[in-house]
């Protein structure tokens, strides 16, 4: 009997540490601010001081996962600062509420706006539904999602990630000078991968008329194993250059490893491999943020409003000097500054399907739509699924 | 480097990243004690190795404290379920989560950030300039090493020494072995100790052998491969290393197969190594064979002297 006690007495402690770790973030930050819900009370689409703001961010997975929803936590808190906000105090950050999970986000959204939150920012597409659905209970709140322009009730938030992975083609061709095959290490078979990709291959081609991308795929999200035995493929086969969508820093040090570059992905991975990464590709949601916060403020944001952004939010992180030359560089950069006068357009005709059909005719460009549920391989991609 | 080097190159980065913890197990269902937990010790693990890497810059004293706290592990296992007699399912459950969800915690501000030391392959002098052979098995880091040391000296313990006789014992008769006078209960600890060191090697493998970061959930389901292929061994360490071996092996042909195939939909690889995990085990302790199982006949069962 002693026994069964005792055990269940040590059960109960693991459990509530179990309890105390896990929810330690969202339990420490999501402290009430009684000040700031008082004011979110009293004035909904008036004026207020964008410091009185408190914003909130739900992720599907930690912020610290050395990807997506690292980038996108360090946007918002670069878009925090630069807009005065204190972060320790007015900022709520939750973790793990997976995006399947309905009524945990339901639940979530309900202690957020109890804890005075202003905006609700959604750090994953898969939130858009439920914010959806949940925003007429909480019209004072503003519900920023990020995903593709489908609900006229909340801000959605996408960025044009192809401008970025267009000049990382553009790049890795440039820099191939021996050969016309590029490699690029996919996740999984999906419009945004699509877009990074196809992105990549047209950027080789602007550079090299003859580079192709020979993909190869992890089928899944996240695993080291694969990821870095697919870079190891594409080496044996004589790439030496590569773009990649894919999370872990497995593929830069396997590049390293094996003499091959590669194109970081998601956040700066030059400090994972600093003999093989040319520059990443990095999400930079500051810009984006930061003027849904102050019009937030100002009580000028309209709830439909949709943001797709390129420019500076879709960037390369800064060059590794020690791989890319000079000339290199400034190339990259033109193209960059082309990119953003409108002079040089990715998804622009004539541009065919890696079957020969004609996805935009000569002197047309692609509607967003279409760029945004890609379901085509440009015709330099080798290896596309079918 | 031809691609068959590759591709066995790599299988045995794989099968180490999971014999580690695999041959741990074993050892542990051997003695009649089934940890579930292993994922979670696994990334504590994980997160150990690189926070001391961080910390103190050492790779040796990085696995120490890796096994130091791999051994904490066990002896709350141990404890929970050798002492107090509790459900082993339950207990290896909790320590999954408990594990996964405090090497997240103490991850947290370390999280992707590169560690400027890992274990890096090492070519044995002579060893390493044998053609083929050379360049799979002896040009690698220094853990995989070790394992080939602990691979046959785990095999020829179980099976040829006096030691090993009575950890079979443990997971068949533990009563037996009581009433030869042997002390039961220090036995399963040591062994359940003994495997949650290994596991937490295994971890420390997968984040400063295959990588030089900490990221959370980096084993990504390692430890239930580890799980699955110690049965599918039948509890001997030498099958296991084959099976960690194929399906190493297998992982990383659809790497290369998506080259040379193309006209196969990646996806088909990608599922290979489990329908070939499926195929095995129906083969080998399907009842259609009808033979004897090598599972410990007390294997979860909680010794109580008092039950007779």
């Amino acid at each position: 009997m002693k026994k069964k006690i005792l055990s269940l007495l040590l059960a109960a402690v693991m459990a509530v540490s179990l309890a105390a770790c896990g929810g330690s973030s969202a339990a420490t930050q999501a402290k009430e601010e009684p000040a700031a819900a008082e004011a979110a009370d009293s004035t909904a689409a008036e004026k207020k001081d964008v410091k009185d703001l408190v914003i909130a961010e739900v992720h599907y997975s930690v912020v610290e996962d050395g990807g997506w929803a690292q980038a996108m936590h360090e946007g918002l808190l670069r878009a925090c600062d630069e807009l005065g906000v204190d972060t320790e105090k007015n900022l709520l950050t939750v973790e793990n509420i997976a995006e399947e999970d309905t009524a945990l986000v339901e639940s979530t959204v309900d202690t957020l706006v109890d804890s005075g939150a202003d905006i609700i920012f959604g750090c994953s597409a898969g939130y858009a539904t439920i914010f959806a659905e949940i925003q007429p209970k909480y019209p004072d709140v503003i519900f920023a999602q990020q995903g593709n322009d489908v609900y006229d009730n909340i801000v959605e938030m996408q960025i044009r990630g192809y401008e970025g992975e267009f000049l990382a083609g553009y790049l890795c061709a440039l820099m191939n000078e021996e050969s016309d095959q590029l490699g690029f290490e996919a996740s999984m078979d999906e419009a945004s991968v699509r877009t990074a990709l196809n992105a990549y291959a047209l950027g080789a081609k602007y550079a090299n008329p003859n580079a192709t991308v020979q993909v190869i795929w992890a089928d899944s999200w996240y695993d080291l194993d694969i990821e870095a035995a697919n870079a190891e493929a594409l080496i044996n086969n004589g790439i030496k250059y590569m773009g990649m969508e894919a999370s872990s820093p497995a593929v830069p040090q396997k590049c390293e490893e094996k003499g091959a570059y590669c194109i970081g992905y998601n956040i700066d991975m030059e400090a994972n491999a600093p003999g093989a990464v040319l520059t990443s590709f990095c999400w930079n949601w500051t810009p984006i943020m930061k003027d849904i916060i102050q019009k937030t403020a100002d009580g000028t944001i309209k709830i439909s409003d949709n943001y797709y952004e390129g420019g500076e939010c879709s960037k390369l992180a800064p060059f590794n000097d020690a791989l890319v030359p000079a000339e290199i560089q400034d190339k990259v950069n033109e193209l960059k500054s082309k990119l953003e006068s409108g002079e040089v357009v990715v998804y622009a005709g004539e541009l065919k399907d890696d079957k020969g059909n004609v996805l935009v005719a000569e002197g047309e460009t692609m509607d967003d739509e279409v760029i945004l549920a890609q379901e085509f391989f440009v015709d330099n991609v080798i290896g596309g699924k079918n | 480097m031809s691609l068959i080097t590759a591709l066995l190159a790599g299988a045995i980065m794989y099968a180490v990243s999971v014999l580690y913890a695999g041959i741990g197990e074993t050892f542990t269902e051997r003695a009649g004690i089934m940890n579930l937990g292993i994922e979670g010790i696994m990334l504590m693990g994980a997160v150990t190795g690189c926070l001391t890497a961080l910390k103190t810059q050492s790779l040796a004293l990085s696995m120490l404290a890796v096994m130091l706290v791999g051994a904490v592990f066990g002896l709350v296992f141990a404890f929970l379920t050798v002492t107090l007699q509790s459900d082993q399912t339950v207990c290896g459950m909790a320590i999954l989560v408990f594990g996964s969800a405090l090497s997240g915690y103490l991850g947290k501000n370390i999280a992707s950030t590169p560690i400027n030391l890992k274990f890096q392959a090492v070519k044995i002098p002579l060893l390493g300039d044998i053609p083929f052979i050379g360049e799979i098995f002896f040009n690698q880091n220094i853990l995989v090493y070790i394992m080939y040391i602990i691979l046959p000296l785990s095999v020829f313990y179980i099976y040829k020494t006096r030691w090993g006789l009575k950890l079979r014992a443990l997971g068949e008769n533990p009563a037996v072995l009581d009433a030869a006078g042997e002390n039961v209960f220090a036995m399963r600890y040591a062994y359940i100790i003994f495997g949650t060191v290994m596991m937490a090697i295994s971890g420390a493998f997968v984040s400063l052998a295959h990588t030089n970061v900490w990221q959370d959930e980096m084993t990504a389901g390692k430890g239930w491969i580890a799980f699955a292929l110690v049965a599918f061994a039948a509890w001997n360490p030498a099958k296991l290393a084959l099976g960690a071996l194929l399906f190493g092996f297998i992982s990383n042909l659809g790497s290369n197969l998506q080259i040379y195939l193309p006209q196969i939909p990646s996806e088909i690889y990608a599922m290979m190594p489990y329908l070939v995990t499926i195929i095995v085990f129906i083969v080998s302790t399907g009842s259609f064979r009808n033979k004897r199982t090598d599972q410990p006949a007390m294997l979860a069962k909680p010794y109580n002297r008092e039950d007779r």
